[in-house]
């Protein structure tokens, strides 16, 4: 079987089933994965057809799938498979640079954010991203935070203490910070770095995060910390999460996506993905037979 | 095993060759030891040699020396106040101009510049480095200076000129040249060194740290202004201090434009002269021990002045940097 190619029969590839083509995320739930967990979940963000080019190159085919509200998503494949890809569009941070183009539509809360007339800095506050690295501004603990924040909002300054401590509590971090708010950014360990980068996301109160790997360059004890945080913010947020780790994707995912190849091998609920998957491609990426 | 790890101690010629690498590393850390100080010496031999010059003129006029505006070779009366006010004042006028400016187009290169646009800017840049200051001189005297009389001084003694206060800095007759002719030349001169610097600080800002900023929603001007400069202060305020080092220091083309005038007027449209300018015109004409000695020792306020400019920038920079507790 060529894992790589969707199988028809499975009713999985959109373009080959038009009743499909219309709900994406229908198609889906009759795969074997099951669909247990889903009801009553609503539909944060809606990816649907999504290609996208590097320079005429196509990094994602004909991508479809639901990020829910409140719900823990994670992207997980080999090194270049278009996570990371997926990721940045989710945020259009792709726009940054030039001859990057990406077709099809991505809804958030229904409005189609690819749309021209989207406005970029408005989309980019309400989709936070924590990158690979922790990337702490070269300003001190307390405007790292206060920066986003100062964008969009006239704050006083005590409703400014207010919303950072909020944030460094959120991000685990205010007990080892609460004292030198005034220390640079950078002074802080690589964990600290990427809990305050975490709470900068936050801090301008997005409803969505996307984590690109965020503890790829974390101790592992900061790593537990990180996910832990994860944990607790899904309560409040729509996240999505690409890893390499796939420990830490059935540790800390509601949903996970497998991509090879800018495809999208397979979605469903993590235990499902983990313990049962659907396809042999899937199967053997997560017990490690390639990848 | 005995065949493997072969007994190098016993071998003459691995002996040998061990002593040679010895005594090539020893030959190579004195040699570069030796250019390093050398360094020291060119330094301190020229100090020595600008002060040992010098001595006749602090001799003659002491402190007066720096306070006083005359300039009369007829009766061997010198004071530099007139030349060190031209320097600076032409410097800052150039700084003024040429940093904005620089970090525009570093800014436009590096954050928005489309890619087929970047190469030729940045050669373009590299070329108006590499045009000998003669060019810019007599570009200066027979098409910017006529351009300044016939327009742009005009044009200030008859606006901001009127202003109070201001009138005093825009007023009189347009030269052409002088003071704000050879402010703005050098600013042209400086233009290029600020901006192939400040562009190479800006692009070694980490792309993720960057797309940070613009993942909360800010602008390009506000990622610019909080994150790619306090990110690049320390390699920015070096390539401003190369340009303003330039600026006061520009013998040729200043000496051209700025009317060679040994007085202080408080309008910037006048001609005055500078320390390098007055050396470069004056040496070929300078008899007698004082007035040679007047010169070096304007060269020596050069070299001192220079030194104070750096050193201020690297106690400015110590203090940016305690200030942002990294």
């Amino acid at each position: 079987m060529t894992t790589t190619n969707f199988d028809p029969t499975s009713g999985r590839n959109p373009a080959m089933n038009p009743a499909i083509a219309m709900s994406p995320t229908a198609g889906l739930s009759e795969g074997r994965t099951g669909n247990r967990s889903r009801a009553g979940l609503a539909e944060k963000i809606s990816v649907r057809n999504l290609d996208f080019y590097y320079d005429g190159y196509r990094a994602l085919k004909d991508i479809s799938l639901p990020l829910y509200d409140r719900q823990v998503t994670a992207f997980i494949g080999p090194s270049g498979c278009g996570k990371s890809t997926l990721l940045r569009i989710l945020n259009r941070m792709y726009d940054l640079y030039p001859k990057q183009k990406a077709t099809g539509e991505v809804l958030l809360d229904g409005n189609n954010i690819l749309s021209p007339k989207q406005d970029l800095n408005l989309l980019r506050a309400r989709v936070g991203m924590v990158f690979q690295k922790p990337t702490p501004f070269p300003m001190s603990i307390y405007d790292n935070i206060a920066f986003g924040v100062r964008l969009y909002e006239k704050l006083s300054k005590s409703e400014m203490n207010d919303r950072i401590e909020y944030s460094l509590r959120r991000a685990a971090l205010w007990d080892e910070v609460k004292d030198k708010l005034r220390q640079n950014g950078m002074s802080l360990s690589g964990g600290q770095q990427q809990r305050l980068c975490i709470a900068r996301a936050i801090a301008v109160k997005p409803s969505v995060l996307l984590l690109d790997e965020p503890t790829s360059a974390l101790d592992p004890i900061s790593t537990a910390k990180c996910e832990e945080l994860v944990d607790e913010l899904r309560s409040d947020y729509c996240i999505a999460i690409v890893t390499h780790n796939m420990q830490q994707a059935a540790r800390v995912s509601n949903f996970t996506a497998f991509m090879y190849l800018g495809e999208l091998i397979e979605f469903g609920d993590t235990e499902s993905i983990f313990t049962n998957p659907a396809k042999e491609k899937t199967s053997e990426y997560i017990t490690g037979r390639f990848g | 095993m005995t065949e493997i790890a072969l007994d190098l101690s016993e071998d003459v010629t691995v002996l040998r060759r061990a002593r040679r690498q010895r005594l090539q590393d020893v030959a190579f850390r004195t040699a570069t030891l030796f250019f390093a100080v050398l360094v020291l010496l060119i330094l301190g031999g020229v100090a020595v040699a600008l002060i040992d010059g010098a001595m006749p003129a602090i001799r003659a006029f002491g402190v007066g020396f720096v306070t006083t505006e005359v300039w009369n070779p007829v009766t061997d009366q010198f004071g530099a106040l007139a030349p060190i006010y031209g320097t600076l004042v032409t410097a800052a006028i150039a700084m003024l101009v040429g940093i904005p400016v620089s970090f525009g187009i570093a800014l436009f290169i590096t954050e928005m510049c489309p890619t087929w646009l970047k190469r030729p800017l940045g050669i373009a840049i590299e070329l108006l480095a590499g045009i000998p200051s003669i060019i810019y001189g007599i570009w200066g005297l027979f098409v910017f200076a006529p351009f300044m009389q016939s327009t742009v001084q005009p044009f200030l003694i008859d606006t901001v000129g009127q202003l109070p206060v201001l009138e005093n800095i825009f007023m009189g007759p347009p030269y052409g040249i002088g003071v704000l002719t050879a402010g703005l030349i050098l600013g042209i001169m400086v233009l290029p060194f600020i901006t192939s610097i400040t562009r190479d600080v800006f692009e070694t800002v980490p792309p993720m740290v960057r797309e940070s900023a613009y993942g909360l929603g800010a602008t390009t001007w506000e990622v610019v202004w909080n994150v790619v400069l306090p990110y690049t202060r320390t390699g920015v305020v070096g390539g401003v201090m190369l340009g303003l080092g330039r600026a006061l220091g520009e013998t040729m083309a200043v000496t051209f434009v700025i009317g060679n005038a040994h007085r202080i007027s408080s309008s910037i449209l006048a001609p005055g002269t500078t320390i390098s300018a007055s050396i470069a015109n004056e040496f070929t004409e300078a008899v007698g021990d004082v007035y040679t000695s007047a010169l070096i020792a304007m060269g020596l306020i050069l070299f001192l002045i220079t030194f104070v400019v750096l050193s201020a920038a690297k106690i400015m920079l110590i203090r940016l940097q305690r200030k942002a507790g990294a």
